[in-house]
């Protein structure tokens, strides 16, 4: 399938040097990006992923004697292209903290307790609609160091794969409700309100023992057919 | 037909899984062609070194053909404390209308959006290579043979030239 990739608009994707986030200014480039003709490199991309990407722990809640500590949820994540069509197959990649804030990874030196029935890292693979589901515990926030104040909200990572190379998506997904939303550097860095809400979850009922939160994702690329003059 | 409006992009932060960003840099296993080893180092402003910085590759096979069932040309490394990451691949072929080269995308804490830029063996007609000012810093140094070194300096003097698409 011929793809079309649209260049980002910059209403609904960060541009690079942020204030209130000092890193962008050391690592974003100085020079402007440059424009390239798109050809067969950049509008194919491996169609055949799991194969090199495994899936691994479809569960990060635990069982029995093994359960993270945590308010339970459920994640249903649907990815889907821009014209809306699911995308079965694709690989998600999933990470967060504990519900005390605290990363599995070894760089982490938040000052907050590890719990050792939690690993916060899974990838799945979407099902027929285009969707994953995960039963994990709701991580928690923590500070960022160095910067006077800045506390990350609760946020799940999503690491996502499109249908083409310039289709990769990484992302985070926000908790609805959550005061520290309003003050987040990275999630403001977004200049659209709707684009930041698109970025939030949504809270569903739920008869079970978890909290079920929806939520979308959309990769770059849509038919090169489609709605073209 | 409406369009739905990709997500925003994202940093990956700094802490993205030890065992997501290892075992995937090897794609010369069970394929054919001419095994060659790219290194580099990942930089910041002021030459400072990365760690944990994810990149991720995608290359065409051997005769130029990109996504062979039978080689996926996708790859992923991580920088290690002093900023350097390795692949080992197959020397690509060039494809239609391009010169051999390999797709490289960086993410990381402190980047917003993924980086794109594209690392070339030498200094070829290419219209990708055309476009862009300081060439030099695209093709990558040949460190005996088969050994290719390609430094990637995110800001800064000598910055790598980066896409955006």
């Amino acid at each position: 399938m011929a793809i079309r990739i649209e260049p980002r608009d910059p209403l609904t994707q960060a541009q690079g040097v942020e204030a209130g986030y000092a890193q962008t200014a050391r690592r974003w480039p100085s020079q402007p990006l440059v424009r390239r003709p798109l050809g067969a490199a950049e509008l194919s991309g491996p169609q055949q992923l799991a194969r090199r990407l495994p899936p691994v722990k479809g569960d990060l809640a635990g069982y029995g004697d093994k359960r993270a500590i945590g308010q339970l949820v459920r994640l249903r994540i649907r990815v889907l292209d821009e014209d809306g069509a699911p995308l079965p197959g694709t690989v998600v990649e999933v990470w967060h903290c504990n519900a005390a804030g605290k990363y599995i990874h070894p760089n982490d030196t938040h000052d907050a307790p590890v719990d050792p029935n939690f690993y916060g890292a899974a990838r799945l693979v979407a099902g027929n609609t285009g969707l994953i589901e995960l039963r994990t515990i709701k991580p928690g926030a923590y500070p960022v160091p160095d910067t006077g104040g800045w506390w990350r909200p609760p946020h799940v990572h999503l690491s996502v794969w499109g249908r083409v190379w310039l289709s990769r998506l990484v992302t985070q997904m926000f908790f609805p409700g959550e005061p520290l939303n309003e003050a987040d550097a990275i999630l403001n860095a977004i200049r659209d309100p709707g684009a930041r809400e698109r970025c939030v979850a949504r809270l569903v009922p739920s008869k079970t023992s978890e909290m079920i939160f929806e939520h979308q994702l959309v990769v770059r690329g849509r038919k090169a057919s489609a709605g073209m003059p | 037909m409406s369009r739905l409006i990709p997500t925003a992009e994202m940093t990956l932060g700094p802490f993205f899984p030890r065992e997501f960003a290892q075992g995937a840099n090897d794609l010369a296993q069970g394929a054919s062609g001419e095994v060659i080893e790219i290194t580099g180092r990942v930089t910041e402003l002021d030459g400072k070194a990365l760690d944990n910085v994810i990149l991720e590759i995608w290359q065409a096979d051997a005769a130029g053909r990109f996504d062979n069932p039978a080689f996926s040309g996708w790859g992923r490394a991580a920088t290690d404390a002093q900023g350097n990451y390795r692949f080992r691949t197959i020397r690509p072929g060039a494809a239609p209308g391009r010169a051999p080269h390999v797709n490289f995308l960086i993410l990381y804490s402190g980047l917003m959006r993924q980086l794109q830029t594209v690392m070339f063996f030498d200094h070829a007609v290419d219209p990708v290579l055309a476009v862009v000012k300081n060439k030099d810093r695209l093709v990558a140094r040949a460190e005996g043979q088969n050994r290719y070194r390609f430094d990637i300096r995110l800001r800064g003097g000598e910055e790598t030239p980066f896409f955006d698409d």
